[in-house]
Parts: C-alpha cells; structure tokens; sequence
C-alpha cells in the first residue's frame, strides 16, 4: 500500500536531502568532496518532484526546484524511472553537462553509496560507537524529512495530515539531532532545526532508544509508558505524526 | 505551605513487570500513552483498591477519582447496594446454559427507563452495542453507508476507527462518510449525494471528543436530524455510551427532546459490573432479531443484577440533578481558582461530564502542567479528556478537590509569568 510518487518525494527530499547531514557529520564524505569544483546536480522528474543539490567546500545542500543554472541536468519521464535510479535498476541519463560525468562516478555515487552503507547498515558496522550513532543521527533526519513527504503525498498519510492543527512540532533525540515539523493548512514541511516555541514536542531518550524505534525492535506507546519518549503539547499532532511514521516503514523498507 | 506531592516507586515497578508480559505494559485508556500521561513519572500506574469517589494505587496514594474508571463507577466504587444485588446473585449462580431471569427484568426496567426503547439487548461491552447497531440498520436498511460527526469515538472494531489507524484496512472504512458536528447543510448535502445509499447516523448526543473543548448541540439541530433521518429511511443511531444515564435516566436523546432509533448504553448501567445495552425501536426488532451476534459472556447474570440496582438507585437519588449540582460547584471554584492565579480555565460540554482546558496558551504546555500538579496532590483529572461525575462525591471532596486546584496553580505560576 504504496504509491510511487511519495517514494520519489521520499526518495528526492529526505534520501537525497539527508546527503547534507552526512557531509556535517562524516569526514570521508567531505573527503569525497574535497578540492573539487562547485558544481550543481539538478533532478526533474515528470509529474513528480524537482530539487537540485549543490555541493561547495565538502559540504552539500539541496534546494527546492531543478535549478535552471544547474551544473548537471537528470531529468527523469515518471517517478518509477526516478526510484528506479535510487535502488540501481535504472541508469540516470544528464541532459546537460556530460563534460561531468566524472564528478557523477567519482564523487556523488560514491557519496550515496556512503549514505547507503549509514542507512542500511551491516550489523557488524554497528558495532563501532561512531558509527552507531552517525548512522542513527542520519536515520533520524531521514525519517522526519520522509515523514512530511508521506503527510503531503500519500493518500493515508494525507488523511492523517488533515487531523494535524497548523503549528510545530518539534522531534528531538535528546542530546542529539533535532527537527521542526511544521504544519500550515495540512501541508508538512520538515525544518532540520529546532525553531523554538513549539505547539507540541516528542523526544527520544537517547541515541539507543532512538535506533531501536527506527529497527522496529521497541515500540512507542509502549516507550511512553517507560518515560524514554517524552511527549507534550497538543498531543493529537503528535498522535496524527505516529500514524504518519507507521508508513514512513513502509516507505523506507 | 506548598502541599505534599505523591511518589510512585512501586507502581514503576510493576509496570517494568507489565511491559514484560503486556504489550505495551498498560494498553488502551488506562494507559500512559492513551490516557495522555505528562510527565508519566507524575502519574499513578497501577491501583490497589478504591472506594467511594477514591482510588488508591499501589503506593498508597489516594486520589479523589473525577475519571471515575472512564465512566463506570456512577454510585461510587463499592456501593453497598449494587454489590449486595451482585453477591445476591452470585450466590446463586452466574454464567450457565439458561440464561437467568435476571436478563428479562433488566431488559424490561431498560425499556420503562429509556423513553425510546421498545426493547432490549445485551452485551458487554460499548463497542458491542455500536457494532450491535450498525449491523442491525444495515441489516433493516440493506445499505452501506454509515455518516459519522468528525471527532467522533464509538469503540474500537475497524468500523470505528480511521484509515490510518494500524490494523485497519481502507475497504474497513470504506463506507464510513463523515460531517462536522452541529452542521446540520454539510450533513443534509451528504444525504442528498448518497441517496437511498445511507444506512445510520451515529452520534454522541452532544460532542465529548478528546483534545477540544465540547460542543453541545445548536438550538432544533437534533430535531432536523431526526427529521432528515426518517425522512430519507436513515437509521439514527445515538451512541449514549459515555454520557448516557448522566444527563437523563431516560436517555440523553429524551434530555435533548427528540427520539434516537438505537440508543447504546454501558458505562453507567451496572457501576462497574460488566454490561452493556442496545435499545431500540419496535420496527427494528424483527432485524436486532436476525443478528447473528452473540458472546460467551453476555449472559452473566452477576452484571443484570447489578444492573437493575444500579438503575433503580440511579433513580432514587435522581443522579442526573445531582450530578449537574455538584458538578456546577466544583467547576465554577475550579475557573475562581484558575482566576485568581491569573489563569483562564475553560470548562465545556454537560457539566456531569465536563471537560476542562486551559487557555492561557494553545500548545496545552500549561494545561498539562497544571494537570500533573493536581494529579500528583491526588486529584485525578485527565489531561484531554471529559470527566464524570459520581453520585458519592461530597462537598468535602470538592472543597479539597479546589485547595489542590489551588495549590497546583500555585505551583506553575512562577514558571508561566
């Protein structure tokens, strides 16, 4: 009970959108990155989403809308053909600036090849404590960017979109990463700061927690009860928001 | 002087033991998740005995109970009268291949007490009788389609819940249509967009939802529902599970002067003892007939006994009258108290089942500050939730009931200036 257009949302904000928090937190990103020109990678997909992703200094950031100026062009003719690049079925094809192909095999596959090993890590990895908690961290803002994108786009996840009053909701591991969910006429956007004042707020105690949430192996009503989720506020956002993440699995499995 | 707050060591602890044999530890209301516990280190977990208007939990704390086990006790916990019909009744038998006698007599006192009720059917529960309901109007009707109020709760099988609820398939809801309350145009569009298609309306009388403050109904609106129903061969179903017998023993369509055609009932029938009742109009009876719908414990005759001393009380002490009484004093010291430290307490819908909100900002922060203030000074209020009121509460619980109040706001003022 998927659809393909909210996994190309999914795919395009929060696969793509959390290449700029492993550039903050992973060196061997920024090292992919290093000494290389600016350069701009911009994705338009028929009927679907359209960003572009810059990359300066090691670092990377990804804008709304397939920027006109972009470096490099990959259109895409539906959204199937759009995931299809992100899970290796589909060959990307740049309509403008082949001359940097090099930069495409050299530097940004290797940089999603990265996310993918901190997304869906070997358990062995997980051992390492930096890993662990890198892997946790980029998980985290995956799961609140994919979250907005599911409320916005799925039809389910729309129905609980519109349940949610206007305001913020602010997710939190705490001591860790933090995210603004904010809600407008049942439209979700996902803000990868914590924008004060919120009308409602859940926190994770702890990185470990955090994971075990993510894998499924604890569950959150139950996480409440032992006071490892902190909830407050205006609870049926919050309520609306866990439906939300219920499909954000399903999504991202 | 600042009065003492409560701990909950042991309670902690048994629920570290729930958790590893219960999903979740506590499901449902009674929980820390449903039931909105925040901070959960501020709340009772699990009790150990109760009396009256009191509970008393595992740590030996007490609290003056205005949740009242969700709507349950209506007498009081223990009331002598309805345990002595219960033990009664135990004696001599519970549960056996004939169905008691007791039923009969439950089912006629139901039918002299509701004033729509041609008949009678018994269950255990509130989520029996609503599905005991939509089965029998789609079974009169032969349609599908069910309208609901927006903010509406009618018990837990997939047919009540929502499409994004887990475990709840999209063709569970798929003819469920839904309207907002108290507008009566949205509803008469739905009926003319779906005609000859509508098999019920089910409503609360008046809407109890969680997390907003209640809303009775506009002057003649049930009075057009009714109409519009019959009208156009609706079945119109009120679901008087939580505030039936409170507002009127004659059923709270009769409080708002018009006649449902299935009235459930449950909380307040037997003050504790499980049972449950679908109530409904003679020209339904022939299809409440043909249900095949029935439960290994309906018959326990235990909860008809109960039952009927429960409602006969009920009468005796005209509890409705009581309950608007009592419950317009502790409100009215509750919003003094709230004034006097400076807040605005909101208090909504049928005041023997009022609701509270602080309004002094619109993330409930405060509200749920001062929530866990009363609640560890053992005052049990819910968060967002309606309350009930009970008929053993006395002004000297309330009078405690406002110094807690008091007290609790006193004690987040300085962090709200």
């Amino acid at each position: 009970m998927t659809d393909s257009k909210t996994l190309a949302y999914i795919n395009m904000y929060a696969i793509f959108g959390t290449l700029e928090n492993l550039c903050e937190i992973d060196e061997n990103a920024r090292a992919l990155l290093k000494n290389k020109k600016p350069i701009s990678i911009g994705f338009e997909v028929k009927d679907g989403p359209a960003a572009t992703l810059y990359f300066k200094n090691g670092y990377c950031r990804l804008e709304d809308g397939c920027a006109p100026g972009c470096t490099i062009k990959i259109p895409f003719s539906s959204c199937e053909k759009f995931n299809g690049m992100i899970d290796g079925t589909v060959t990307p094809i740049p309509t403008k600036g082949l001359v940097h192909i090099g930069f495409l095999l050299k530097s940004f596959m290797p940089l999603t090849d990265l996310l993918t090993k901190f997304l869906r890590p070997d358990p062995e990895d997980l051992k390492d404590e930096k890993f662990f908690e890198e892997s946790t961290v980029l998980m985290f803002y995956l799961i609140t960017v994919a979250l907005s994108q599911i409320g916005n786009h799925d039809a389910i996840g729309s129905f609980s979109a519109d349940h949610i009053v206007d305001g913020d909701i602010l997710m939190s591991i705490e001591g860790g990463p933090k995210a603004t969910i904010r809600v407008k006429n049942h439209h979700m956007v996902t803000i990868k700061k914590d924008m004060g004042n919120p009308r409602s707020l859940m926190e994770f105690k702890g990185i470990k927690l955090a994971r075990d949430l993510f894998d499924g192996k604890v569950n959150a009503v139950a996480s409440i009860g032992e006071g490892t989720i902190l909830m407050g506020g205006n609870i049926s956002m919050i309520d609306n928001v866990n439906r939300i993440l219920d499909r954000v699995a399903l999504y991202l499995a | 002087m600042a009065m003492k707050t409560y701990e909950y060591p042991k309670g902690r602890e048994w629920f570290a033991r729930a958790t590893k044999v219960i999903p979740s530890g506590i499901y449902g209301h009674l929980g820390p998740a449903e039931g909105n516990f925040i901070p959960v280190t501020s709340f009772p977990l699990m009790g150990d005995h109760a009396q009256g208007s009191y509970f008393w939990d595992v740590d030996g704390n007490r609290f003056i109970d205005y949740m009242c086990a969700y709507g349950p006790n209506v007498l009081g916990y223990n009331d002598p009268d309805v345990d002595a019909a219960a033990k009664e009744q135990m004696k001599k038998g519970n549960l056996f291949t004939s169905p008691s006698y007791k039923m009969v007599e439950l089912a006629e006192l139901m039918v002299d007490t509701v004033a729509s009720a041609d008949w009678a059917f018994f269950a255990k529960n509130g989520n029996d009788v609503t599905t005991g309901a939509i089965m029998v109007a789609r079974a009169a009707t032969h349609r599908k389609k069910i309208v609901f109020v927006n903010g509406f709760y009618h018990g837990v099988s997939p047919w009540t819940q929502k499409i994004d609820y887990p475990g709840v398939l999209p063709e569970d809801v798929a003819n469920n249509l839904y309207i907002d309350w108290n507008d009566f145009d949205q509803l008469q569009r739905v009926f003319d967009d779906n005609k000859g298609e509508i098999a019920a309306f089910i409503s609360t009388p008046y809407l109890h939802g969680n997390y907003f403050d209640n809303q009775l109904p506009a002057d003649g609106y049930w009075q057009k529902v009714r109409e519009l129903c019959t009208a156009n061969g609706t079945v119109l179903i009120v679901d008087d599970v939580r505030a039936g017998f409170r507002l009127d023993l004659a059923g709270s369509d009769h409080f708002y002067g018009f006649e449902a055609d299935l009235i459930c009932f449950c909380k307040a029938i037997a003050n504790g003892y499980n049972v449950s009742c679908l109530c409904g109009k003679d020209f339904l009876k022939s299809s409440c007939s043909a249900l095949s719908y029935t439960g290994s414990y309906w018959y326990s005759a235990v909860p008809f006994a109960a039952g009927i001393a429960c409602i006969n009380k009920m009468k005796a002490l005209d509890t409705p009258k009581m309950f608007r009484e009592k419950a317009i004093k502790l409100t009215d010291g509750l919003k003094a108290a709230a004034a006097n430290n400076g807040f605005n307490l909101v208090v909504s819908g049928e005041p023997a089942l009022f609701y509270l909100r602080l309004a002094d900002d619109d993330s409930l922060f405060i509200h749920q500050d001062w929530i866990q203030e009363c609640v560890r000074r053992g005052v049990f209020f819910a968060g967002h939730h309606n309350h009930f009121m009970n008929a053993s509460l006395t002004d000297e619980d309330i009078a405690f009931t406002l110094e807690v109040a008091d007290d609790a706001f006193k004690a987040i003022r300085p962090k709200y200036k």
